[in-house]
């Protein structure tokens, strides 16, 4: 699951999954939120990401989110598959073109965080500028 | 918070000594009640991160209208020696020389009358508003790499580019440094306004506070004026994006340390240190192109409505950068100053300044919240003593949008400017209620604290008449 926090200017996103792979899912979960609903045609998009540490790797994940929502009026809604191992991922996202309602300008590092906890649990913690 | 040292009524110290890691003092500019509300959020913490940075020199500065951001505040100044002293992306923003740019219209409101509200429509359909939109017909690809070159030099007019901070032109500007990603952002953006806090604002003179510089800007009681405040949309955001991420990579080689991770940088001087500001100069000059391009587009506007003579008599005032990093001198040295919501305030006699404007300096714009008064300030000598030739740059936040959505609802806030004879248009009603002055602090209070501390003194107010809102 995931809430936004307040802040006076950005947006940040808290994140809490049963596994890594969860949270990637919970994130473009609310990245689709923020695009806002509506759409016109469906559109696939086949995605290959890597960074030296999984933190890094989320805020590539909400980047390139970020990128396909701006030059491609993607609207994402779905993961139809998702692989995630030794800070790579490789995913197939659905969607459909449309006019995306809350563009993030930027996916930063501020307080960035993706832990694993003791109870196995995953949270992560990512502060967008909107 | 007690390590705050009272320098004077409106200037307050966090001394160097108050962390292990700062390297010079933090300064704030406000006054006991803003002070509050400023410790309200994170931005002292960050404008002591700010001071921990290598290269930096003096003082880290947090302007009155600051607020919490991400790695800097907004309202940040800090500027660091050159050549090894470092540039940070995330000391400019993800918006690269978003600012504001004031056009002055030939005739008073009285003149305008009953086709004010003709004019905001002719505007607003002239301007594209809102989250990623784009404009047809823009320049083609092609012509992007001029644009990231000479910003609006090729086509704006010639008075226009003259009466623009840098003659919307930053050196050293290099396309190359701009990725394909960044281009594909913003290449059809040019002549947008985008969302959150930008907005086209159709305004009149409603005091003038010096009337030696208002009659240098050509500003006068009553006259109709045009606010833009917008930046280099999608193309700055991926530039911002692309090199947080190369500087944060490269910063273990660089042998930095920094207390927040956004505030990633490497010294000016290395390899990354030059491609940003290569990239961030052809960002803003992108922003110019673009502020340059909705000035064009509400002359055309003004045409269909007013006539061609009044589009011809439309007069570019200045056009000031509140996001950028730039080379400046001071007492012998070169520093790269970096503005984060922060606006240069240069006095007069400055050879920065336009030629009509250097007697009675710098003309500085900060725009109220929405529906509330803007100034016209002008750059006073305290900016080069106290701020490296800085000032603020509007309200400041003090709610979030979602605690200002609570506050309002948007079709409320909509029916309260238009009961107060404002003509308002907004595809988002949602983005209207995030953006009510109730979400900002008193603009007056903010303009009195720079004037008072000597960084720019007030020369016009400024209020709405019609606002057109991404």
């Amino acid at each position: 699951m995931f809430r936004w926090v307040e802040h006076t200017a950005e947006l940040e996103l808290e994140i809490e999954a049963p596994s890594e792979a969860a949270v990637f899912e919970e994130a473009l979960i609310a990245f689709a939120e923020l695009a806002g609903d509506g759409g016109g045609y469906p559109v696939t998009h086949e995605l290959e990401l890597e960074a030296e540490e999984s933190s890094m790797l989320l805020v590539e994940w909400l980047s390139e989110l970020v990128y396909l929502s701006e030059a491609e009026q993607f609207m994402p809604a779905r993961i139809a598959s998702l692989e995630l191992a030794d800070g790579r991922l490789r995913a197939t996202v659905e969607g459909h073109r449309g006019e995306p309602k809350h563009l993030v300008k930027g996916v930063t590092l501020h307080r960035l965080a993706l832990r694993q906890d003791d109870t196995a649990g995953w949270h992560a913690r990512v502060v967008l500028d909107v | 918070m007690s390590e705050l040292v009272e320098i004077s009524e409106v200037q307050w110290e966090i001394p160097a000594t108050a962390r292990p890691d700062m390297r010079v003092p933090a300064r704030v500019f406000a006054d006991r009640e803003l002070l509050a509300a400023i410790e309200g959020d994170g931005s002292l913490e960050q404008i002591q991160n700010v001071a921990t940075l290598p290269g930096v020199v003096e003082v880290a500065l947090a302007m009155p209208d600051v607020h919490q951001g991400y790695g800097f505040p907004v309202g940040g100044v800090a500027a660091m020696e050159l050549p090894d002293g470092v540039v940070s992306p995330g000391g400019v923003g993800y918006d690269i020389n978003c600012g504001v740019r004031l056009l002055a219209l030939p005739l008073a409101e009285a003149e305008l009358g009953r086709r004010r509200e003709a004019l905001v429509h002719e505007i607003s359909r002239e301007v594209p508003a809102g989250a990623g939109k784009t404009k047809r017909g823009t320049h083609r690809t092609a012509d992007l790499d001029v644009l990231l070159r000479d910003g609006p030099r090729g086509f704006g007019r010639t008075e226009d580019v003259e009466r623009t901070e840098s003659g919307g032109s930053l050196p050293g500007a290099d396309a190359a440094a701009v990725s394909e990603r960044a281009r594909e952002r913003g290449a059809s953006q040019l002549g947008t306004m985008g969302s959150g806090n930008h907005f086209v604002e159709l305004q009149r003179v409603v005091r003038l506070f010096d009337q030696r510089a208002a009659e240098a800007y050509g500003l006068r009681d009553d006259q109709v004026t045009v606010l833009i405040h917008s930046g280099s949309r999608g193309l700055g955001h991926q530039v911002c994006t692309d090199y947080v991420k190369q500087m944060d990579a490269a910063m273990r080689r660089h042998g930095i340390e920094l207390p927040d991770r956004q505030l990633a940088c490497a010294p000016a001087s290395s390899p990354e240190g030059r491609a940003y500001l290569a990239a961030m100069a052809a960002a803003a000059n992108f922003a110019w192109a673009n502020r340059q391009a909705i000035a064009d587009a509400v002359r055309a506007a003004v045409a269909r409505v007013l006539g061609n003579e009044s589009a011809e008599g439309t007069r570019q005032v200045y056009d000031v950068a509140h996001n950028v990093a730039k080379v400046e001198r001071y007492d012998g040295r070169e520093l790269l100053v970096h503005r984060k919501g922060a606006t240069r305030a240069f006095p007069a006699g400055s050879a920065e300044i336009p030629e009509p404007y250097r007697e009675v300096g710098q003309p500085v714009f900060i725009p109220g919240s929405m529906g509330t008064a803007s100034f016209v300030l002008a750059g006073e000598p305290g900016s080069i003593a106290l701020a490296f030739g800085s000032t603020c740059h509007g309200a400041g936040r003090r709610l979030s949008r979602t605690a200002a959505r609570k506050q309002i609802a948007g079709a409320e806030l909509r029916r309260e400017l238009e009961g107060r004879g404002i003509v308002v248009r907004s595809p988002s009603t949602k983005g209207l209620a995030e953006e009510a002055p109730v979400a900002y602090k008193d603009v007056d209070r903010v303009v009195d604290i720079v004037e008072r501390a000597g960084l720019s003194r007030r020369v016009a107010q400024l209020t709405p008449i019609g606002v057109i809102k991404g």
